[in-house]
C-alpha cells in the first residue's frame, strides 16, 4: 500500500517566470529551463497514468521542457528511499526525485540535495503564496524533519492521513449504526463483535505491520503512543500507551475480528463483496472505491479513539538533485506543482493523497466522486503526527514490525515484544 | 636396436603447422572467441567480486564518501548474533534442500525410468520440471494463497477433515519448514532431471549381470546402479547446496522481514537488509566474503569426501 503521492498546489501558474537562484548552475541556470528532465516517483501501474498525465499537463503548459520520469514500484516510502539511494551511488543521474516523508532525512542528510533557499528567495511571492494555503503544519514539519541543517531541501506536496472506509451495507446488515462522529475503541470493537455474530463479516483488517503507516501508527497515535519520540532521537515502542494499542490490536485479532495474520487477505475485494466492514486508508483506497464501484456504499470515518483523535500523516517533498544538470527546468517544474492548476489536475486524475492546498482538498476537485465523509481526510492534519523516519527508517521500520507482529501473534506477551523491539531501535537512532 | 634406427631417422612436420605466424593468429582466433565469455566473467563475477574485498575494508553508505576501516567490518562479524541467526538457518535449509533433493530426486527418476509408456514418461517428465520454470516470484505468491491462514486450501481442505493447521509463515517452528517444502516442489524437477540422466549412462550390461548372478532389486539398485550414478549424484549434491546456501527470492517474497522471530532470515537476505536497507555497504560486502568463504569450505570438503564413494 502507498500512503501519498504526488503534487500540491496554491497560486495559479505563471508563465515564463524569471530563473532561478540557489546555486543554479549547470547548463540550465537561466530562465526558466528547457530540454529534459529526469525525475523518479513511487508508483505502481495504476499510480503511473495519473502522474503521466500530470507530467503531460505540465509540458502542455511548458513545452520546452519534456520530462523522463521513472515510476519506481517499491510498495512503500522506505523500499523507494533505498532504491534511489542505491541507483544514485551507482551514477544514475535525476533532477528531481518525489521523496516522501520516510526518505527525507535521509536524503536531505547525504548531501545529494541542492538547497532551494535561493530559489525560493527570488520567486518569494509565489513561495510565500502557496505555503499561506497549505496548512501550516505542512511547512513546519518539513523544515524541521526534512532540512535539519536549516537549509530548505524540499518543497512540500501532497500528504495523507489515515481514516476508516466503512461498507454502509454490512454495517446496516448487521443492525449497527456508525455514529456521526468521533467513535471509541470499545465502540469499535463492540460493532464488530455484532457484525461477525450477524453476518460473517471481520470488522478490519490489521495487517501484519510491514506498513506501519497504516498497521500500527493509528493505534498508537489514538492512545497518545508513538514508535519514537517527538525529535526521532528515543524509540518509545514500549510505553504504556504502546503496549496497550497493541493488545487491544490483539484482542481483535484474537476474537476472530480480523484475519488471520500472514496471509493473502485482499481488503478491498473482500469489502465489496461484504466480507469486510472496514478498511484503513489514507486518500489511496478511493482509487479502489471508484474501481470496484463501492463509492456510493462507503463512508469514510475518522480513526476510533481510545484518549483522542490521532492520525499518522506522510508528506511528499520535492527536491532538485544537486548533481542536476537542469535546475532552472526543475525550479520551473516545482513552481508549476505550486500551482492551484497542477493541484486540481492531480486530483481529478486520481492522486492517491490528499493536495497540500486546503482550498483544493476542500473542492470538489478532491471530494467529487469519493466516498462520504472524505472531507475527513484533510481535516485530520489538525491532530495528525508525522510519521517517524529516522535516518535509518527502512531498518527501523523493520524491528517496529517485527516488534507489532511477534506481540499479536502470541510468540512472545506483549509487553516483552515491544521491549525486545525498543532496544533493538536505540542503536538505529 | 628398433629404437636407435628411429632416433636416427629425421621425422617430417606437417607443413601447414610451420609458420609461427599461422599460430600467433590461431591464438588471437581462440582469443576471440573467448571474450565475450571473458568480459561476462570480469563484468559480473570477478569485477564484482575485487569490489566486494575493497568495499569490505570501508565503512560506506553508498552516498557519502567510503572511510577505510580495515578489518572492521570482519570482527564486528564476531559480535552480530543476527549473522549467526542467519547461518544457521542457511544451513538447516542447506542440508534439508541437500537431503530431500537428493533422495525425492533419485526416487523420482528411478520411478519414471521403470514407465514403460513413452508418452506417459514423458507426461510425467514434463509434469515434474513443470514447477522449475516458473519464477520464484510466483511460485512464492501461488504457495502464500495456498497456505493462507485464514481462506488457503491447504486450511480449507485440512480443516474439513478436522485438522487444525498452523499459520505456516506467522509460526517460528513452521515457517523454515515450509519454505523448504516449497523449495521442494519448485526445484525438485531440477535434480530429477540430473538424476534421470546419470540413471540412463548405467551400462546395461552391469545390469544384467547382476540379474544373471541373482540380485535383487534392492541389491541391484545399492550395489550397482547408485556406485554407477556416484558422479551424477555428487554433482547434484555440490550445485544443490551451493544454490540453496544462496537461497533469498522466496524469503524475501513470503516473509519479507526474514519471517516471525528471524526463523527465515537466511544469510543472503541478511546481507541484502545490512547492504541496502542499513546502508552498510562495507559490512554486507564483508558477510558476501564470508557466504563465498563457506561455499569454498564446503565445496572442498565435498571434493575431499568424495574420494571415498564416488566411482572414478
Amino acid at each position: 500500500m502507498l500512503q501519498l503521492m504526488g503534487a500540491a498546489a496554491a497560486l495559479p501558474a505563471v508563465g515564463g517566470l524569471a530563473g532561478c537562484g540557489g546555486s543554479g548552475g549547470g547548463n540550465g541556470a537561466q530562465g526558466s529551463g528547457k530540454g529534459t528532465l529526469r525525475l523518479a516517483y513511487l508508483g505502481d501501474a495504476s499510480q503511473q497514468a495519473a502522474f503521466k498525465a500530470l507530467f503531460a499537463a505540465f509540458n502542455k503548459a511548458h513545452p520546452g521542457i519534456k520530462i523522463s520520469a521513472t515510476g519506481i514500484a517499491s510498495g512503500d516510502w522506505a523500499t523507494f528511499a533505498n532504491t534511489i539511494s542505491t541507483q544514485l551511488a551507482g551514477g544514475k543521474e535525476y533532477d528531481i526525485v518525489d521523496v516522501a516523508t520516510e526518505g527525507q532525512l535521509l536524503m536531505s542528510s547525504k548531501n545529494v540535495l541542492e538547497p532551494l533557499d535561493g530559489y525560493i528567495a527570488k520567486d518569494k511571492a509565489i513561495v510565500d503564496a502557496y505555503y499561506g494555503g497549505i496548512d501550516p503544519h505542512l511547512k513546519e514539519w518539513t523544515k524541521k524533519y526534512g532540512s535539519p541543517d536549516g537549509k530548505t531541501y524540499f518543497i512540500p506536496g501532497g500528504y495523507n492521513s489515515m481514516v476508516l472506509y466503512c461498507n454502509t451495507e454490512v454495517f446496516a446488515k448487521a443492525g449497527v449504526e456508525l455514529p456521526d462522529g468521533e467513535w471509541t475503541w470499545e465502540q469499535f470493537k463492540a460493532a464488530g463483535a455484532k457484525i461477525k455474530a450477524r453476518t460473517g463479516a471481520y470488522l478490519t483488517a490489521l495487517g501484519d505491520g510491514s506498513f506501519p503507516f497504516g498497521d500500527i501508527m493509528p493505534w498508537l497515535l489514538t492512545n497518545g503512543g508513538s514508535t519514537l519520540d517527538a525529535d526521532w532521537k528515543n524509540p518509545t515502542f514500549n510505553t504504556p500507551q504502546a503496549v496497550e494499542a497493541a493488545s487491544y490490536v490483539k484482542s481483535l485479532l484474537d476474537a476472530g475480528l480480523a484475519p488471520k495474520l500472514g496471509g493473502t487477505f485482499d481488503a478491498a475485494a473482500q469489502l465489496a463483496k461484504g466480507k469486510l466492514a472496514t478498511l484503513g486508508g489514507g486518500r489511496w483506497p478511493t482509487l479502489d472505491m471508484r474501481r470496484l464501484k463501492l463509492v456510493d456504499k462507503v463512508r469514510i470515518m475518522s480513526w476510533p479513539t481510545k484518549t483522542g483523535p490521532g492520525s499518522p500523516i506522510g508528506w511528499d517533498g520535492w527536491p532538485i538533485l544537486r548533481a542536476s544538470k537542469n535546475k532552472a527546468a526543475a525550479w520551473t517544474f516545482l513552481k508549476w506543482l505550486m500551482s492551484t492548476q497542477a493541484s486540481q489536475f492531480y486530483a481529478k486524475v486520481g492522486g492517491t493523497n490528499i493536495p497540500a492546498l486546503t482550498s483544493v482538498a476542500n473542492s470538489p476537485a478532491f471530494l467529487s466522486d469519493a466516498p462520504k465523509g472524505s472531507k475527513l481526510l484533510p481535516a485530520a492534519i489538525a491532530h495528525g503526527t508525522p510519521i517517524p523516519s529516522p535516518k535509518q527508517g527502512a531498518a527501523v521500520q523493520r524491528v517496529v514490525s517485527s516488534g507489532w507482529k511477534s506481540a499479536l501473534t502470541g510468540l512472545k506477551p506483549v509487553k516483552q515484544s515491544l521491549d525486545a523491539a525498543n532496544e533493538q531501535l536505540k542503536p538505529l537512532l | 636396436m628398433t629404437i636407435s634406427l628411429t632416433r636416427r631417422r629425421a621425422v617430417p612436420r606437417p607443413p601447414a603447422l610451420q609458420p609461427s605466424v599461422t599460430a600467433g593468429s590461431r591464438q588471437w582466433v581462440g582469443y576471440a572467441f573467448l571474450s565475450p565469455a571473458l568480459l561476462l566473467f570480469v563484468l559480473f563475477v570477478a569485477g564484482p567480486f575485487v569490489a566486494a574485498i575493497v568495499l569490505s575494508l570501508y565503512r560506506w553508505d553508498m552516498l557519502t564518501p567510503a572511510r577505510f576501516a580495515g578489518v572492521g567490518n570482519f570482527t564486528a562479524m564476531f559480535g552480530d548474533p543476527l549473522l549467526y541467526r542467519s547461518l544457521a538457518n542457511t544451513f538447516v535449509f542447506a542440508l534439508a534442500s541437500l537431503v530431500t533433493h537428493l533422495v525425492g530426486g533419485l526416487l523420482l527418476a528411478l520411478g519414471v525410468n521403470r514407465l514403460k509408456n513413452r508418452v506417459l514418461s514423458y507426461f510425467v517428465r514434463t509434469s515434474l520440471f513443470f514447477p522449475f520454470v516458473i519464477s520464484w516470484a510466483a511460485v512464492a505468491l501461488l504457495w502464500k494463497y495456498v497456505l493462507d491462514p485464514s481462506f488457503g486450501l491447504v486450511t480449507y481442505y485440512l480443516g474439513k477433515l478436522g485438522v487444525d493447521t498452523p499459520n505456516w509463515f506467522n509460526d517460528p517452528s513452521w515457517a523454515l519448514p515450509s519454505i523448504i517444502g516449497i523449495d521442494f516442489w519448485h526445484t525438485i524437477g531440477f535434480t530429477f532431471v540430473i538424476m534421470l540422466a546419470g540413471l540412463q549412462t548405467v551400462p546395461n550390461t552391469l545390469l544384467e549381470a547382476a540379474r544373471l548372478d541373482g540380485a535383487n532389486a534392492w541389491q541391484t539398485l545399492w550395489h550397482v546402479t547408485i556406485p554407477m550414478m556416484s558422479p551424477t549424484i555428487f554433482f547434484a549434491a555440490v550445485i544443490t547446496f551451493i544454490g540453496a546456501f544462496q537461497i533469498f527470492d522466496p524469503i524475501q517474497i513470503i516473509t519479507p522481514q526474514g519471517g516471525p522471530d528471524n526463523s527465515t532470515m537466511s544469510v543472503v537476505m541478511y546481507l541484502y537488509q545490512k547492504g541496502f536497507q542499513s546502508f552498510q555497504v562495507g559490512y554486507a560486502s564483508a558477510v558476501s566474503l564470508l557466504v563465498f568463504a563457506v561455499l569454498m569450505v564446503v565445496t572442498l570438503l565435498q571434493f575431499w569426501g568424495s574420494r571415498r564413494w564416488v566411482h572414478q
